[in-house]
């Protein structure tokens, strides 16, 4: 089973520039997940660099493999909340992240390729671990993501108008 | 400093520069998190949410701002945990509080990033010195 970039986008509330997978190859539900994202030299966070940089300068954000990797987890939590009620009141909150190690700096022109395996689930809550590969090497490793599904009203109360 | 690419638009303020303790640094710094930041576009549509994720972006350019004057230039290890307690909305001033200690071969940075509303998530951070 599988889901297109057209299904990554249904299913997932984030948009430009913060959707970060653009297809998944993978699902086993209740387990596991395989999902792609390609990091490109014209993501925005590349357009207020000045005229030369290095290599080192355009590592890509890791908390934005965080994010990626994360968005990924999302998509194989849905596979066990399948109800488009729940997910039009419910969202998915990261509750807590741990042990998320970086192995070497990702370029753009790289490939991700994110692992997500659900360890637990509870009634409301979710733990994953996994890794993501660049070219079959470890580039990053998580050893557990708590997400949890909280009613959107929550966040929507915003104590200032902006 | 090497420039280094963030998906947060506005640079950390240090608040109060490195201050030596018994056994550790710690300093503060500021991120205004204007409705201006990119990722609000897309986090989400109909209501701007600013990314745990960036929060924690904040945290390490905070530290990077902030760094353990005894220490040589950092690159980040790992984002040994992250906690997120509450929200943080466009308009809210981020201030981040950090406490370094060197651990063997490498620097531990825990921050704690709050909103006028209180605590918004604890972060523990972990860097290596560049070998150069």
């Amino acid at each position: 089973m599988l889901i297109s970039p057209a299904g990554v986008r249904a299913a997932l509330p984030h948009r430009y520039p913060m959707l970060l997978v653009d297809r998944v190859t993978e699902i086993v539900p209740g387990e596991r997940l395989t999902a792609y994202k390609a990091v490109t030299l014209n993501e925005p966070w590349y357009q207020r660099l000045g005229p030369v940089v290095d290599d080192a300068e355009l590592a890509y954000p890791p908390v934005l493999l965080i994010e990626s990797w994360g968005q990924a987890a999302g998509l194989l939590a849905q596979y066990d909340h399948p109800e488009p009620e729940a997910l039009r009141t419910n969202v998915m909150v990261v509750g807590g992240i741990s042990g998320a190690v970086f192995h070497r700096p990702v370029l753009p022109g790289e490939l991700l390729e994110h692992d997500v395996r659900l360890v637990r689930a509870l009634t409301d809550t979710m733990i994953f671990e996994g890794e993501c590969r660049s070219g079959g090497e470890v580039v990053f490793e998580v050893e557990r993501v708590t997400m949890a599904y909280r009613p959107a009203g929550m966040l929507r109360e915003q104590p200032v108008a902006h | 400093m090497i420039g280094r690419t963030t998906p947060v638009l506005e640079p950390p303020v240090v608040d109060r520069a490195p201050e030596a303790l018994a056994d550790r640094w710690v300093a503060a710094t500021s991120t205004r998190i204007t409705g201006e930041e990119i990722v609000f576009a897309g986090h989400y549509p109909d209501f701007p949410i600013f990314p745990g994720v960036c929060v924690v972006d904040c945290a390490i350019g905070g530290a990077l701002a902030a760094p353990p004057p005894d220490a040589a230039p950092l690159t980040l290890a790992a984002v040994d945990s992250a906690r997120f307690v509450g929200a943080v909305y466009p308009g809210d001033t981020l201030d981040v509080t950090l406490e370094w200690r060197r651990r063997e071969d490498s620097w531990r940075c825990q921050a704690v990033a709050s909103t006028e509303r209180g605590k918004a998530a604890s972060v523990r951070l972990r860097f290596r010195e560049a070998s150069c």
